[in-house]
């Protein structure tokens, strides 16, 4: 019973990181189409940016206002320099070029930061707490809250600002959106820049806990991805719940079974609720041919 | 007969790829470039199977390693543990896959788009997993070793120009085979549904078979080149069966031009040219370092696709057409209407 609390806010922990990566994924896709495969890199800039600004001396809460600036003018210019260019290009190859987008940006990281791994300090004195014989450190307890503060945050925008408005026409009807004066061009920069600092937030929360490295991207990139899909493609709600699922798998899987075994389990579960709900958990509006 | 819109395989294609397949060794004779071209004979196996699922049957595959794995691990088990021969272990290494493909295809009838590529990258997650985990087996994270050469006639099949000339063999039955379904009824019906699969099922095409049957194929495919991989070393890892590999495969069938089983082809060649062109570079200048490597690498897949989004092979083949085109208009001085140069096309 111990060890299953302590697995479950391990879980939660972790999944509320993918949670808010699976949010970007949505965000990004359900304006553009695009699957950004690049979500996982936001993350890792997030929090490698904030180590060498931590390094250099700058201020620790004026570094993380600044790591989410500077991940956010990458996302920016990744739409503006690549997105916007590709215009010929389908659906396939569009993913292709957010790949190549995530190996550009790895290549360089590796560059910059080299190979090892990068502490940061927690936001706040680190000394666990037991809740009922599980042990929790408040780093990870900012995680949970920081993803209820994004998920709350991104509800007041979509649901009550104008420029959220402008964003769920756009992902509802295009066209009819655009006839209404709402700039398809402005909107896909702004899903990107949303997408980027939600990856930028995500990095700063968990870097504390996991140590980030040039390479940590594309695992986070995966299991983002995997949560949007659980899910339903398209879904904010259902990108959390995804993300949350994910992390408690992977950690009960890992403290029940192997940490070797852990993806294996993840992904075997993964599939088992695809067969049985082809179109993720909460389903996807906008069924095609599985948005392509 | 020629029937109109009717695509018929093209043979003097096929003869000059033979013509290459031939000369190449002897002009290039370093051992370390005749181990890369069989290395993209190898990988051009996979990329023409995957170029069928995306670019005719309209899938995506992120979890074509699996299948590649699969096919190396069965063979490799049966000749080295088993102590079969490795030409009886030749169809099972092609069975297994496709089986795995069928079984795969069988319980994710309901899956498309996004969802079907996440599926098929969980199961190369998955596959991946259990070789590294599967210890007692697969020998798990530091290799499998001890996998036979194999041996023709009583001489043994070197790594080399010998290895090189089996492994492009299968590629020309594997591309022969691959023009033949393209350019038959199956390929006209995969081609429907690339293009509309709700327009072709209410044609009487039967989709979802049709779907299946080239997803089998690839993994068959897939299977082929494992085996290849695995009987040209000694001792294989699963660390080339992962995620970045499939990556890697889908990477080729989009550059080459996915919608063409000679882009299929050619990407791969080039994806390989790329990755020696970086690697020499590396050598000469001391600033390209293996990070750089793979900043180009992206980088080469980000102008490719902004600049040729059909891919090189269909991009190249329209200037071609469209230059003679305006070299007939020219002679005749009557202008090509755009329904003839479609048909044409």
């Amino acid at each position: 019973m111990q060890d299953f609390l302590q697995f479950t806010l391990t879980g939660i922990t972790i999944g509320s990181i993918y949670a808010i990566v699976a949010l970007g994924f949505v965000t990004i896709y359900s304006v553009t189409k695009v699957i950004n495969l690049a979500q996982g890199e936001f993350v890792m800039l997030g929090g490698l940016t904030m180590f060498s600004l931590v390094s250099v001396g700058v201020p620790y809460w004026l570094s993380f206002i600044a790591t989410i600036l500077f991940v956010t003018f990458i996302g920016w210019l990744m739409e503006f320099l690549l997105i916007r260019r590709a215009k010929g290009a389908d659906a396939i190859s569009l993913i292709i070029l957010t790949i190549g987008t995530s190996i550009f940006i790895r290549g360089i990281s590796s560059m910059v930061w080299g190979k090892d791994q990068h502490t940061v300090a927690p936001f706040m004195d680190n000394t666990p707490v037991t809740i009922g014989g599980a042990s929790i450190t408040p780093q990870s307890i900012w995680v949970v809250l920081i993803m209820l503060l994004v998920v709350g945050l991104m509800y007041m925008f979509i649901d009550k600002t104008m420029l959220g408005k402008a964003f769920q026409a756009s992902s509802v009807n295009p066209m009819a959106a655009r006839l209404m004066g709402i700039s398809p061009k402005r909107m896909s920069s702004f899903s990107f820049v949303l997408s980027a600092s939600l990856g930028a937030i995500a990095g700063l929360a968990i870097a504390p806990i996991i140590f980030p490295a040039y390479d940590m991207g594309a695992m986070l990139g995966i299991k983002g991805f995997s949560a949007a899909i659980l899910g339903g493609l398209g879904s904010a709600p259902g990108a959390v719940i995804g993300g949350l699922l994910i992390g408690l798998f992977e950690s009960m899987g890992a403290g029940y079974v192997s940490s070797g075994m852990k993806d294996i389990i993840t992904f075997s579960i993964f599939l088992l609720i695809l067969i049985i709900r082809p179109n993720g958990i909460l389903g996807e509006k906008t069924i095609g041919k599985g948005g392509l | 007969m020629k029937l109109q819109g009717v695509q018929q395989t093209k043979w003097w294609g096929v003869v000059v790829f033979i013509a290459a397949i031939l000369i190449f060794p002897l002009v290039v004779t370093q051992s370390f470039f005749i181990t890369q071209a069989t290395f993209a004979g190898i990988y051009a196996i996979i990329a023409i199977g995957l170029g069928l699922l995306m670019g005719y049957a309209g899938q995506i595959s992120l979890g074509q390693a699996a299948f590649y794995g699969v096919g190396a691990y069965t063979t490799s088990i049966l000749t080295a543990t088993w102590g079969w021969s490795p030409w009886l272990s030749l169809p099972i290494a092609l069975l297994v896959p496709a089986l795995l493909a069928f079984f795969m295809g069988y319980t994710m009838s309901r899956l498309s788009g996004y969802y079907l590529a996440m599926a098929t990258l969980a199961l190369g997650i998955i596959v991946h997993g259990l070789l590294v985990e599967g210890k007692g087996i697969t020998m798990g994270a530091s290799g499998f070793y001890g996998i036979p050469q194999l041996s023709l006639f009583g001489m043994t099949i070197n790594q080399g120009v010998p290895y090189y000339f089996l492994v492009w063999f299968f590629v020309l039955i594997v591309l022969i085979l691959s023009l033949n379904i393209v350019h038959s009824r199956v390929g006209r019906a995969l081609r429907s549904i690339h293009d509309s699969e709700i327009a072709s099922s209410s044609m009487g095409v039967n989709t979802g078979r049709y779907k299946m049957q080239v997803f089998i194929l690839s993994a068959a495919f897939a299977g082929l080149a494992g085996w290849l991989f695995a009987h040209m070393s000694y001792s294989i890892s699963p660390s080339a069966f992962t995620f970045d590999a499939s990556i890697l495969f889908l990477a080729m069938v989009v550059l080459g031009g996915s919608g063409s089983v000679w882009g299929a082809l050619i990407g791969a060649l080039l994806i390989r040219m790329i990755g020696i062109t970086v690697h020499t570079l590396g050598e000469q200048f001391s600033f390209i370092t293996s990070d750089s490597e793979h900043v180009i690498y992206g980088l080469i897949l980000i102008l490719v696709v902004i600049f040729m989004p059909k891919g090189l092979f269909p991009t190249v083949i329209d200037w071609f057409k469209n230059t003679s085109i305006k070299r007939v208009e020219k002679k005749s001085s009557v202008p090509v209407t755009p329904i003839e140069r479609s048909v044409s096309e």
